[in-house]
């Protein structure tokens, strides 16, 4: 039952944020939220690593049952989350100071978390099902925190697309449940009996509606729309995390649920690959074409999760591990990255790349960050993202996937070429932007600066002793496999 | 140094320039003079530890190895054979030489010295590695760090023209790295190793010869640009010129030649006597020699000739590099002359590049038209100029022509070779033709910049009062300091030292490094016979033949008997801005953009379609949807907007489906 702790915590800490007026002023607000990240983090570690924990099931019929359990592919997930929410967290603390009712925002931000918890702490798909759906709905108000008429656009947006996801997921699980031996996950899948044409087209329908979270073309759009308009604390985490929710799911349905094998080879992996290929040189291609900042990360986002679902349709052990490893990668980079934007948002008032020159010379700590993470997503050594593009490209290579085999690396090598076309410029002519340049001293304060910091210390470390991640990787593969 | 010293010191070639750049940043806080001495410190460091690794390896001849099995997940293979000791000697004793220079060069009129140094100290670390590697995945890990830390180098002046240098020297570099990196995995899935010593073996017995020669061009894509290889040479004119004088000394001396030990290990590893593809070497080596040797002739730019002329000896290089293939077991001549002209070229550019930077930070010019006469007056400055100059151009008695020699030789073997076998040898005669005369042309561009430097006189200037005063005093300001005098005439002695005394140097080299090129040891050679001299004089005799005509056809005398050198080199003749710039920016980024711009907006047209479908007025209205005539027409029938709900084709099927419903409920139940 411990695993309800860590639930429960920042949900209840939510509430009273939400409830209680005293907790409305800065200083308490931030000592009491604070403490609790910092709480949540521990109670996360302790979850972690005292290992094999899992709640009994609550039955709600005779194979629907509400369970807790934690695997490895849930530890990695509950301890990104924590980690991620953590640091962005702080760095919200400063950030919000320059928006309003940040006890508003604050608040829902804990009860995403606690959301988040439960989605990766889950032992079952109706469980997972159940807190996929809340965590849209708390999250809601993180996008519309501004309360613009685009903002209130975007969170409808938001909302239907993964609405849509979701029904597609619940349609998906409407479906299997009676065709599976067991009611929780289990590693390798659980599908009795004949794979038929219905039951690929349900778990066809499952991926793309778990896809629409992790932005797989075509219905990707919301990305792009929502995370300009929400505070740079929120685009973070959605990027960073809830995205990951999306592949979570898509994991917990091949490789918990159906199993790999009952999808090798069918059309069902031909379609999604040739839709994540799309979708990773779409996104690359259009964050190129955008001159928005955060609209661009944004796209960014829907290239690079691609990256993650690329690893999980090869189906083999390599492209699993090259999947694992880029969903850490990927999240540590964005948040950095999305972070950063809105320091240069907040601090210049500029929203386009085009506006924002010599901003090395302006915050020369920050940028040094944002290039140290852009390479990081490019995937240059010795930064993080390579070790997951090796992987991918060993991975996809080795699959025997006829043509697609190397269709995918060529997709990832071309998106990989857009990816340093968007992003090394900004960080690359803020520092070489030719003498003779007015510049002043924009550097933002340490609440905000040593999250970004710590997220770019993170992509050189994971990418120079990367070796636990993948082992953690590893053994995941060889559960289910 | 023993061999268990070797040993331990083996990673710390590559990490101690790391730390050095970290200590010389932290030093640039504290003052630019302790920042200076810590740089220097560390190159000559740097620069003891690798003559110990050279001569401990000469004494022993034990290879040593280390790996360090957990970075970056794969691991990190190093190794110490006599081809590597060689070469990291080569890149430290560079550092070292642009190192010492640099210091005098930099304080006159530089800025963010402090950037500079962090990322020259990374870019030596980084380099070492390169050279260090004992597979190609480690190659590759250095290779992109170090493409990114000598980005710097080029947009160090930060001005526009530096910018967009910089992005074509990060555009090919990125580019080259992507397509290496797609042919490492491809070959690593086929072959199963990326170790250089395991990679032979395992390659032979791959049937699939289509995947192993993708890989391959993908990864010579990679090296070869790095390298300046023709069509990806681009970069290469443009870095150099706006680098500053010390950093162009590196890449043209030792980043380039990083790309060529890359295009050698794939080469002698993956397709050993392998003569497809020597033959494609050789072809393109041709084209590069010839083309660089063509632009240098034509340029205007003291430092753009030079970096032309680099990218012209890239071109021998690669020749050699495809004589190793194609010339199969009797290939030890053509090794020798590989390595030896690799090494010479690094020391003529260092030096070159450095007599350059004498030159920019005196004057602050580079166009030839402004330099004339510059060097009258300095004897010193000549001296050193004439034994790069000699030296590249190939003439007895210095370095370079006991590797040119060796080229040629090797050239002569394989036409012999090819006629022995009965193949068609015209084309190789024709090669020997255009080695020859490029030849030449090297020795007729180092002779028009004598012309310039020494020969010419200088344009009428207005000296300033204070000039003036300085003449009638007969005071001459010094143009080198002490310690930049002692670094420039080290470099310029080795090379008459090698080239007179070639087999008590160069050839002793030479045969350290025979293992790594798969190849016998080569004995003694008479350099100084007559038929070895015949190929040089018919260089020499092309080389004059050439210069004359240059000075006809690319000077014009003006009115008071001055010279003016011409910059007659068509604009459109320039494969970056006609071609790759163009397809770039007006073909392939608009098509890209316009299909993903269309797949990115087909969910949302489809449920704007669908909208417009289902919340649609009745065919009646439609005409009335937009237009001032349109509200007008509302107005007047009082039609007010929420009613449009009422009238569109949802609601219409809302009824249609209640009379269905009402319909089948009749059936069921009252039928």
């Amino acid at each position: 039952m411990f695993l309800l702790i860590p639930i429960l915590l920042p949900v209840l800490a939510g509430v009273l944020v939400l409830a209680m007026p005293v907790l409305h002023r800065r200083t308490a607000l931030r000592w009491f939220s604070g403490c609790v990240f910092v709480a949540e983090l521990a109670l996360v570690l302790i979850a972690i690593f005292s290992g094999g924990m899992a709640t009994p099931a609550l039955y709600l019929g005779d194979n629907l049952a509400l369970m807790l359990s934690l695997d490895g592919m849930g530890k990695l997930f509950i301890g990104l989350v924590a980690c991620i929410f953590t640091v962005v967290g702080f760095y919200a603390f400063s950030y919000l100071t320059h928006e309003e009712r940040e006890w508003q925002f604050i608040g829902f931000y804990l009860l995403t978390e606690g959301a988040l918890m439960l989605v990766g702490s889950a032992g079952s798909l109706v469980t997972f099902y159940m807190g996929y759906k809340i965590m849209t709905l708390v999250s809601l108000p993180l996008v519309l925190h501004e309360r613009t008429p685009e903002a209130i656009a975007a969170a409808k947006k938001y909302l239907y697309y993964s609405s849509f996801g979701a029904f597609c997921g619940l349609f998906g699980i409407f479906v299997l449940t009676p065709m599976l031996t067991s009611v929780g996950f289990t590693p390798g899948g659980s599908l009795g009996g004949e794979v038929d044409g219905l039951t690929l087209t349900a778990v066809f329908i499952m991926l793309l509606g778990f896809g629409v979270k992790a932005g797989l073309f075509p219905l990707h759009g919301w990305l792009p729309t929502a995370h300009p308009v929400a505070p740079a604390p929120a685009s973070a985490v959605l990027s960073g995390v809830i995205t990951k929710a999306g592949v979570l799911g898509v994991i917990r349905t091949i490789y918990y649920t159906v199993g790999p094998d009952a999808i090798r080879g069918s059309w069902v992996q031909w379609v999604y690959i040739t839709l994540i290929c799309i979708t990773i040189v779409m996104g690359s291609a259009m964050a190129l074409r955008e001159d928005g900042l955060k609209k661009r990360l944004a796209y960014s986002t829907v290239s690079q999760v691609s990256y993650i679902l690329l690893g999980l349709a090869i189906l083999n052990e390599q492209g699993l591990t090259g999947a694992v490893s880029h969903i850490v990668f990927h999240s540590v980079i964005k948040d950095a990255l999305f972070m950063i934007a809105g320091i240069m948002i907040v601090k210049t008032g500029c929203t386009k790349v085009s506006e924002l020159t010599a901003m090395g010379r302006k915050m020369p700590a920050t940028i040094w960050c944002w290039v140290i993470v852009s390479l990081g997503l490019v995937g240059i050594p010795p930064m993080s993202g390579f070790v997951s593009k090796w992987q991918l490209m060993v991975g996809s290579m080795e699959s025997g996937m006829g043509v697609f085999s190397y269709l995918a690396p060529a997709a990832l090598i071309v998106s990989a070429l857009l990816t340093a076309g968007y992003l090394l410029p900004l960080g690359l002519r803020g520092f070489f932007c030719g003498s003779g340049v007015k510049t002043e001293d924009l550097e933002p304060d340490g609440l905000m600066l040593t999250p970004v910091i710590l997220l770019a210390g993170a992509t050189v470390w994971l990418g120079i002793a990367p070796g636990g991640l993948l082992d953690l990787g590893r053994s995941i593969a060889a559960m289910v496999f | 140094m023993s061999v268990e010293m070797r040993q331990t010191m083996l990673f710390f070639l590559v990490f101690w320039p790391v730390f050095g750049a970290f200590v010389s940043w932290l030093a640039d806080m504290v003052s630019a003079r302790l920042r200076d001495n810590t740089v220097t410190a560390v190159v000559v460091v740097e620069f003891a530890v690798m003559v110990g690794m050279l001569t401990g390896f000469y004494q022993d001849g034990t290879v040593i190895s280390g790996s360090m099995a957990s970075f970056g997940g794969w691991g990190l293979n190093l190794e110490m054979d006599g081809s590597r000791a060689v070469y990291g000697t080569v890149a430290a004793l560079m550092w070292l030489g642009t190192g010492l220079f640099g210091r005098e060069y930099f304080a006159s009129h530089y800025k963010s010295l402090g950037r500079y140094n962090f990322f020259y100290l990374l870019t030596l670390g980084a380099t070492m590695g390169v050279f260090l590697g004992s597979d190609l995945f480690t190659v590759f890990i250095f290779f992109e760090i170090m493409s990114f830390t000598s980005y710097t180098w080029v947009v160090h002046d930060e001005t526009p023209g530096a910018m967009r240098a910089g992005q074509t020297y990060l555009a090919v570099a990125i580019f080259g790295g992507m397509a290496m990196l797609f042919g490492l995995a491809l070959l690593y899935i086929t072959a199963g190793t990326l170790a250089l010593d395991e990679l032979y073996s395992a390659v032979s017995q791959i049937p699939e010869k289509g995947k192993v020669w993708t890989a391959g061009l993908l990864i010579l894509i990679g090296f070869g640009a790095k390298a300046g290889m023709f069509p990806l040479h681009i970069w290469l004119p443009k870095a150099h010129p706006v680098a500053p004088a010390p950093a162009s000394a590196l890449l043209s001396g030792i980043l380039t030649k990083s790309g060529i030990f890359g295009v050698i290990a794939v080469t002698v590893n993956i397709f050993r006597y392998n003569p497809a593809w020597g033959n494609m070497l050789l072809v393109l080596g041709a084209v590069t020699m010839f083309g660089g040797a063509l632009l240098a002739l034509f340029s205007v730019n003291f430092k753009r000739v030079l970096a032309c002329s680099s990218m012209s000896q890239i071109g021998f290089i690669l020749i050699g590099v495809g004589l190793l293939a194609v010339l199969g077991e009797e290939n030890m001549l053509a090794a020798r002359g590989t390595v030896l002209h690799m090494m010479n070229h690094s020391l003529f550019k260092l030096l070159l590049f450095m007599v350059a930077g004498v030159i920019y930070m005196n004057t602050h010019k580079l166009n030839l038209n402004e330099l004339k006469g510059w060097g009258r007056g300095k004897p010193l400055l000549m001296v050193l100029y004439l034994s790069g100059a000699l030296g590249i151009g190939g003439i007895p008695l210095f370095s370079g022509y006991i590797s040119k020699t060796l080229l040629h030789e090797g050239i002569v073997e394989y036409a012999s070779l090819a006629a022995g076998q009965g193949g068609f040898t015209g084309w190789i005669t024709l090669l020997e033709w255009v080695f020859l005369l490029t030849g030449g042309m090297t020795l007729a561009y180092m002779a028009k910049l004598f012309t310039v430097l020494f020969i010419d006189r200088p344009q009428q200037t207005h000296p300033t009062a204070k000039e003036k005063k300085r003449l009638e005093k007969g005071i001459r300001k010094r143009y080198m300091s002490p310690l930049s005098v002692v670094t420039l005439s080290v470099a310029a002695l080795i090379l008459p030292v090698f080239g007179i005394l070639p087999g008590f140097t160069m050839d002793k080299l030479a045969d350290l490094t025979a293992p790594f090129f798969r190849a016998e040891t080569a004995g003694d050679i008479a350099y100084f016979s007559l038929n070895n001299l015949k190929g040089s004089l018919i260089s020499i005799l092309f080389g004059v033949v050439i210069y004359v005509a240059a000075m006809r056809l690319l000077v014009r005398k003006t009115a008071d008997g001055q010279r003016e050198y011409l910059d007659c080199w068509p604009a459109w003749l320039d494969l970056e801005d006609s071609v790759y710039r163009p397809l770039h920016g007006k073909v392939l980024l608009p098509l890209l953009g316009a299909v993903c711009g269309f797949c990115d907006k087909l969910a949302d047209r489809g449920i704007g379609l669908m909208n417009r479908a289902i919340f649609r007025e009745k065919s009646r209205d439609y005409w009335m949807e937009k237009g001032p005539t349109a509200e007008k027409l509302r107005k007047k029938l009082r039609i007010r907007h929420e009613q449009i709900l009422a009238s569109s084709l949802s609601f219409g099927l809302l009824l249609c489906a209640a009379g269905m419903v009402a319909t089948l409920l009749y059936l069921l139940y009252w039928r």
